[in-house]
C-alpha cells in the first residue's frame, strides 16, 4: 500500500492527548493521517490538500469547530466529517447532522469505536465513488 | 433506583399522614427520604468512581476536559451527600465539610496544573512505594520500588526522602523567597546560571535539617539496618527528582554519592538537593520548558551493593533497533565508571528472542576496577591479573539479565536503559531503569504497519472487551481450570476459559491475556491494569481457536489476534508515547488518588472518624455507615419519634437488627424493646428473615457431609469472631406490611435490600445491593463474583462494578416475590460466611453450586 491509495484523514482537536492517541491508531490501521491542534492551521491545510475524512472536536478554546466543519463541507462536500466532542447536546448534534456530518461521537470514546466509524465513513466514500 | 424510591416515598407520606400527628409523621417520611437519597448518592458516587477508574485501561480516548468534568461531577455528588447527611445528623459531623473542602481544593489545584506536594510522610520505605507515588518520591525511587514490588526483581533495599521533606527543608530555613529571587534574576538575564547556582548551592548546604525530618530519617535508617541484618550500613544517595527518568531524562544532571556512612546522611542529603540547582540542571530545565517552581527533589537512599561485576544494558541497539539485539556492557567492580566512560568494558550482543543466543562477545583487558573503601567512598583497585582478560559474565548470568530487562521493558512499554550489578554472592540487582530513546531510528522499521499486518492471518477480531490496551506477541499458554501455572513460561500469552484471581501469580511473566469469559470491571481488569498487561476478556472462543505453543500477536488496541509474530506491530507500540506516561493519564491517576483510596474500612477502629477522611471514598463510606446509625438512634435508642414503633429483633442468629415500623409491619406490640420473627407481619421482611435464618444459610448447624468436607479443605474455615454481634455491625430495617428497606453491615460488607410486595403485580420489586469493603482487590472480587453469579442464576438483572453488585427483579406475583426475598435472605447469610480464604475461581464455582443446592432444597421443602 502506498500513500497514494491510502484514505486521507485530517484530525483537529485542541487537546494534544487526543491527537497523540488518534494519530498513531489511525496510522496503524493503514490511513494517511495529519493532525492539528489549531483551527487556523487545519483550515489552511484543508485549503491546499484533499482529505477524505475529517475528524474534529466541536468546542475548542478560541475556535469554533462548527465553523470549521461548515468550511470543510462547503469546499469539499464529498469529505466525510466525524465530530468528536465532550459537550454533546441534542442541539449541537442536530446542527451537525444538518450540516451533513457523517457521525457524532461523544468523548470519551473507545479507540475501537472511532476506528469503526472511520471504516463506515470510508465505505460510504467508496460507494459514492462507484455509484 | 431513583425511579423506584420516589413513588415509595409518596406512598410512605400518604400512609403516615392520617395517623393523627401529621407534622411528625411527615418529618419521619422526610428523614427516611433523606436516608434513601443518601443511599442513592452513594451508588452514583461508586459508579462514577468505577467509570473513571476504567478510563485508566487505555482503551478510551479522553482529554483534560473529561478529567475536569467528571471530577467536578464527583465533587458535586459528594457535596450533595454531605448536605443530605447533615439533614439527618445536623451539625454533628462538621469535620466532613472541612475534609471535603480540603480534598476538593487539592483536586482543583491538580486540575489547574499546580503541583500539590502531597502531605505524605517525610520518608517512605521501598516496600510501601508504588508507581503512583512518583510525585512524592521522584521517578528513580518510584521505578526502583515498582520494579521490586510489582515485577519482583531484586533492587537494593532502601527508602525515599520525599518531596514533602524537600518542601519542609526549604520552609524551615526560609529559603523559598530567597531562591525565587535569585532565579528571577537569572531568568531575566541579569545573572548567569553559574552565578545563580553558585549562590543557591552553598545556601542550601548551610541549611539545617528540620528536627521532624531528622527523626524520620533516623527511624528509616534503623529499619533499614534491621533489613540489612544489622550489618554496618553503606549507602548510595542519589537524586530522584520529579520527572527524572520519565519523559525528560535528566541523565547525569544531578548528583549521586556512593558509599556514604549513615552518620553523614544529613550532609549527603543537602548536597543532593542542592544539585537540583547545578547550573547544567537549571539550563536543562530551561531548555525543556520545565518551570522552576516544579522543582521538588526527592532523594533515594539505598544500600550500597558491593558489586563484583556491574554494567549497563540496552534492550535494543539504539543505533540499529531493527537488528533486534540486546546490548550489555560489563566490567569488574562498581558501574559508575562504565556510565561515565572511564573504563573499557566487555560487550555482549544478545538476540532479543529466547533463549537469548549470544551473537557476539568482545572481551577487553580490564586492569582496574572501582571498589568500595572500607569506611566511605570508593577508590581504584588493580584487577587480579588472572581475571583481567576473563569474561565478566557467564551465559546464565546474561540470560538472567535479558529476562529481567524484557520484563521491565514489557511493563514500561518502552525500550530500556538499565544499570545493574552482581554482588559477591552472585545475585543480580537492578540499580536503575529508564527509557531508552530509539524512536527516530525505529521509524523506518514500522513505516507501514497496516500493510504488514495484512500479510498475517487473523485468528479473530472484535470479539470481547479490551480491558488493558497494548500489543503483545508470544506463544500461547492454554491454562486449564485446575492449572497451578507453575510452568508458565516468561513472555507467553495466557489463554483461559475464565478470568481468575490465580492469574495474578503469572502477572509478572505474561505478555498478554485472552479469556473466553469475563467482564471489563472484574478483578482481571484490575490485575491487567496494575501490571499493564494487554488483555482482552469475553472473546467466547479464544480457547478453541488458539493452540498451545503457537506464536501469536495480540493487538489489544484494535482488538485482533494474529497468527505469528508481527514485530512491526510490537515496535509500533514503542513509537507511541506509552499512554501510561502521558500527562492526562498521570493527571487522572493523581485526581483519582484523592477520590478512590479507602482508608476507613473498620467502623470500630479509632480512626473511623469524620476528620480522618482523606478521600471522597472515605467520606462516602463514613456517611453510609453513620447514616444507618443515625436513623437507628433517632428511632430506637432515643425513641424520639413515637409515631413509628422501633424494636430490636430477637432471633437465634446474632444479628443486631432494629426494625422501624411505619405501618402494620409489626404485630400487637408489647412494651418490651424486642419483637420475635412471629410478630413481623411485613411480607418482604418476613420472607427475607426466613431465608436468612433457614438451615445452611446463617445457621451453624452441622452441614451436609460433602459440603463440610469441602469447607475443611479450605485453609481457613468460618472464623469464630464472626458470630460475635459486635463485629456484625448495626443493622436496620424500615418496614410496613408491604415494604422493607433493609440495611445490613456484616463484617466490612454492606447489603442493602429495598423491596415492595403488594397486591398489584406491577408495583412489586426487589432491589439488592452488595458493597464489599475489603481493600485487597482479589478477595472482594471473589465475594462479589459469587453474589453476582448467584443472583444471575436466579433471574435477577445484575450489574457488577468494581466491588459493587446490584441486582434487580420486578413485576412478579406476590408468592414468587416472597421466594426471591427468601433467596436474598439465604444469599446474605451464606455469603457472609465467605470470609474464608479462597485461592481460586474453582472454589467460587463450588460455592455457587452449593448455594444452588441450598436454594433448590428450600424450594422443594
Amino acid at each position: 500500500m502506498t500513500n497514494a491509495v491510502k484514505t486521507r484523514i485530517l484530525v483537529l482537536d485542541d487537546e494534544p492527548i487526543v491527537l497523540k492517541r488518534l494519530g498513531p491508531a489511525l496510522e496503524k490501521a493503514g490511513y494517511f493521517v495529519e493532525v492539528f491542534s489549531r483551527g487556523a492551521e487545519a483550515s489552511g491545510r484543508f485549503q491546499q490538500e484533499n482529505f477524505d475524512i475529517v475528524i474534529t472536536d466541536l468546542k475548542m478554546e478560541g475556535l469554533d469547530g462548527m465553523q470549521f466543519l461548515t468550511q470543510v463541507k462547503e469546499r469539499s462536500p464529498r469529505t466525510e466529517v466525524i465530530v468528536i466532542t465532550g459537550f454533546a447536546t441534542m442541539d449541537t448534534a442536530k446542527e451537525s447532522y444538518q450540516k451533513g456530518v457523517f457521525d457524532f461521537l461523544a468523548k470519551p470514546f473507545k479507540l475501537g469505536e472511532i476506528l469503526e466509524t472511520v471504516k463506515k465513513a470510508e465505505q460510504k466514500i467508496q460507494q459514492n465513488q462507484t455509484a | 433506583m431513583a425511579q423506584m424510591i420516589d413513588p415509595v416515598i409518596d406512598w410512605i407520606r400518604g400512609m403516615l399522614a392520617p395517623r393523627g400527628r401529621p407534622h411528625e409523621a411527615v418529618t419521619f417520611a422526610s428523614l427516611f427520604q433523606t436516608f434513601q437519597r443518601i443511599l442513592e448518592l452513594n451508588n452514583r458516587i461508586l459508579e462514577l468512581m468505577a467509570d473513571m477508574g476504567a478510563k485508566l485501561g487505555g482503551d478510551y480516548v479522553f482529554d483534560r476536559q473529561y478529567i475536569a468534568d467528571s471530577s467536578r461531577k464527583m465533587a458535586n455528588l459528594v457535596y450533595e451527600l454531605i448536605y443530605n447527611f447533615n439533614a439527618l445528623a445536623p451539625r454533628k459531623y462538621l469535620d466532613l465539610d472541612d475534609r471535603f473542602r480540603h480534598i476538593n481544593h487539592d483536586i482543583e489545584e491538580e486540575l489547574a496544573g499546580r503541583l500539590v506536594i502531597p502531605r505524605t510522610q517525610y520518608v517512605m520505605a521501598y516496600d510501601i512505594i508504588t508507581g503512583d507515588f512518583d510525585d512524592v518520591v521522584g521517578g528513580k525511587n518510584a521505578h526502583a520500588a515498582e520494579i521490586r514490588n510489582r515485577l519482583g526483581l531484586t533492587v537494593p533495599e532502601g527508602f525515599a526522602i520525599t518531596t514533602r521533606a524537600f518542601g519542609s527543608f526549604m520552609e524551615h530555613n526560609g529559603f523559598q523567597d530567597r531562591i525565587s529571587g535569585i532565579l528571577k534574576q537569572w531568568e531575566e538575564g541579569e545573572i548567569s546560571s553559574e552565578a545563580a547556582s553558585g549562590t543557591i548551592r552553598p545556601l542550601i548546604a548551610s541549611g539545617a535539617v528540620p528536627p521532624a525530618l531528622g527523626r524520620a530519617i533516623q527511624k528509616a535508617l534503623k529499619q533499614l539496618s534491621k533489613k540489612n541484618d544489622r550489618r554496618p550500613l553503606h549507602l548510595a544517595v542519589r537524586s530522584s527528582a520529579m520527572g527524572e527518568d520519565s519523559e525528560h531524562t535528566f541523565a547525569g544532571q544531578y548528583l549521586s554519592l556512593l558509599n556514604q556512612p549513615p552518620q553523614r546522611l544529613a550532609q549527603s542529603y543537602k548536597e543532593i538537593i542542592a544539585s537540583a540547582y547545578s547550573s547544567h540542571a537549571m539550563e536543562y530545565r530551561r531548555q525543556k520548558g520545565i518551570s522552576e517552581h516544579e522543582v521538588a527533589m526527592a532523594v533515594a537512599c539505598q544500600c550500597m551493593i558491593d558489586a563484583k561485576v556491574s554494567g549497563v544494558l540496552y534492550s535494543f541497539d539504539p543505533m540499529d533497533p531493527a537488528s533486534e539485539v540486546i546490548m550489555i556492557s560489563a566490567a569488574w567492580g562498581l558501574g559508575a565508571p562504565i556510565v561515565s566512560g572511564q573504563v573499557t568494558a566487555d560487550r555482549f550482543t544478545v538476540s532479543r528472542g529466547r533463549p537469548f543466543t549470544i551473537q557476539s562477545r568482545q572481551i577487553v583487558r580490564k586492569e582496574r576496577r572501582l571498589a568500595l573503601k572500607p569506611d566511605e567512598g570508593c577508590d581504584w583497585q588493580p584487577v587480579d591479573p588472572a581475571l583481567q582478560s576473563r569474561e565478566t559474565l557467564s551465559e546464565a548470568q546474561i540470560r538472567e539479565l535479558c529476562e529481567a530487562a524484557l520484563t521491565i521493558e514489557r511493563y514500561y512499554k518502552c525500550p530500556q536503559d538499565i544499570e545493574w550489578a552482581i554482588d559477591q554472592q552472585e545475585r543480580l540487582h537492578i540499580l536503575q531503569a529508564r527509557a531508552l530513546n530509539v524512536r527516530s531510528r525505529m521509524a523506518p522499521v514500522v513505516c507501514d504497519v497496516a500493510s504488514v499486518t495484512d500479510q498475517f492471518p487473523v485468528v479473530f477480531s472484535h470479539k470481547g472487551v479490551i480491558v488493558q490496551n497494548g500489543i503483545a506477541s508470544g506463544e500461547v499458554y492454554l491454562a486449564r481450570p485446575d492449572d497451578d501455572l507453575e510452568r508458565f513460561p516468561n513472555g507467553a500469552i495466557l489463554v483461559a476459559r475464565e478470568t481468575s484471581p490465580r492469574f495474578a501469580k503469572v502477572a509478572r511473566k505474561a505478555a498478554g491475556i485472552i479469556t473466553d469469559v469475563g467482564s471489563a470491571t472484574g478483578h482481571m481488569a484490575a490485575i491487567a491494569r496494575e501490571f499493564r498487561i494487554p488483555t482482552i476478556v469475553g472473546t467466547d472462543t479464544a480457547t478453541q481457536l488458539l493452540a498451545p505453543g503457537r506464536e501469536i500477536t495480540l493487538d489489544a488496541q484494535e482488538n485482533a489476534v494474529y497468527l505469528g509474530r508481527i514485530k512491526e506491530l510490537c515496535y509500533f507500540n514503542f513509537m507511541e508515547d506509552a499512554f501510561e506516561e502521558s500527562y492526562e493519564y498521570r493527571l487522572l491517576r493523581r485526581v483519582l488518588k484523592k477520590i478512590t483510596p479507602l482508608k476507613l474500612v473498620d467502623p470500630h477502629a479509632k480512626l473511623f472518624a469524620a476528620k480522618a477522611c482523606s478521600s471522597f471514598h472515605d467520606i462516602t463510606r463514613f456517611i453510609h455507615e453513620k447514616a444507618v446509625e443515625e436513623l437507628t438512634n433517632i428511632n430506637f435508642h432515643h425513641g424520639l419519634r413515637d409515631e413509628t414503633a422501633s424494636k430490636r429483633l430477637k432471633s437465634d442468629i446474632p444479628l443486631d437488627l432494629i426494625l422501624i415500623d411505619i405501618r402494620n409491619g409489626l404485630q400487637a406490640l408489647s412494651d418490651e424493646g424486642f419483637v420475635t420473627r412471629e410478630q413481623v407481619r411485613s411480607i418482604p421482611m418476613g420472607a427475607f428473615l426466613d431465608g436468612l435464618c433457614s438451615p445452611g444459610a446463617w445457621s451453624r448447624e452441622p452441614m451436609s457431609v460433602d459440603f463440610g468436607g469441602f469447607m475443611s479443605s479450605l485453609t481457613r474455615t468460618f472464623s469464630s469472631h464472626q458470630a460475635n454481634p459486635r463485629n456484625v455491625g448495626q443493622n436496620l430495617a424500615v418496614i410496613s406490611d408491604t415494604y422493607a428497606n433493609i440495611n445490613l453491615r456484616l463484617g466490612y460488607h454492606f447489603n442493602m435490600i429495598d423491596a415492595y410486595i403488594g397486591e398489584h403485580i406491577n408495583d412489586n420489586y426487589a432491589y439488592f445491593r452488595f458493597l464489599g469493603g475489603v481493600t485487597e482487590p482479589m478477595r472482594r472480587s471473589r465475594r462479589a463474583r459469587f453474589i453476582y453469579e448467584s443472583l444471575a442464576r436466579n433471574d435477577f438483572i445484575v450489574d457488577l462494578r468494581g466491588d459493587l453488585v446490584i441486582g434487580r427483579i420486578k413485576k412478579l406475583g406476590a408468592s414468587l416475590m416472597q421466594r426471591k426475598m427468601y433467596l436474598l435472605g439465604q444469599l446474605v447469610g451464606f455469603s457472609r460466611q465467605l470470609d474464608v480464604k479462597m485461592t481460586d475461581d474453582s472454589q467460587i464455582g463450588a460455592f455457587v453450586s452449593e448455594f444452588d443446592r441450598l436454594v433448590q432444597n428450600a424450594m422443594t421443602t
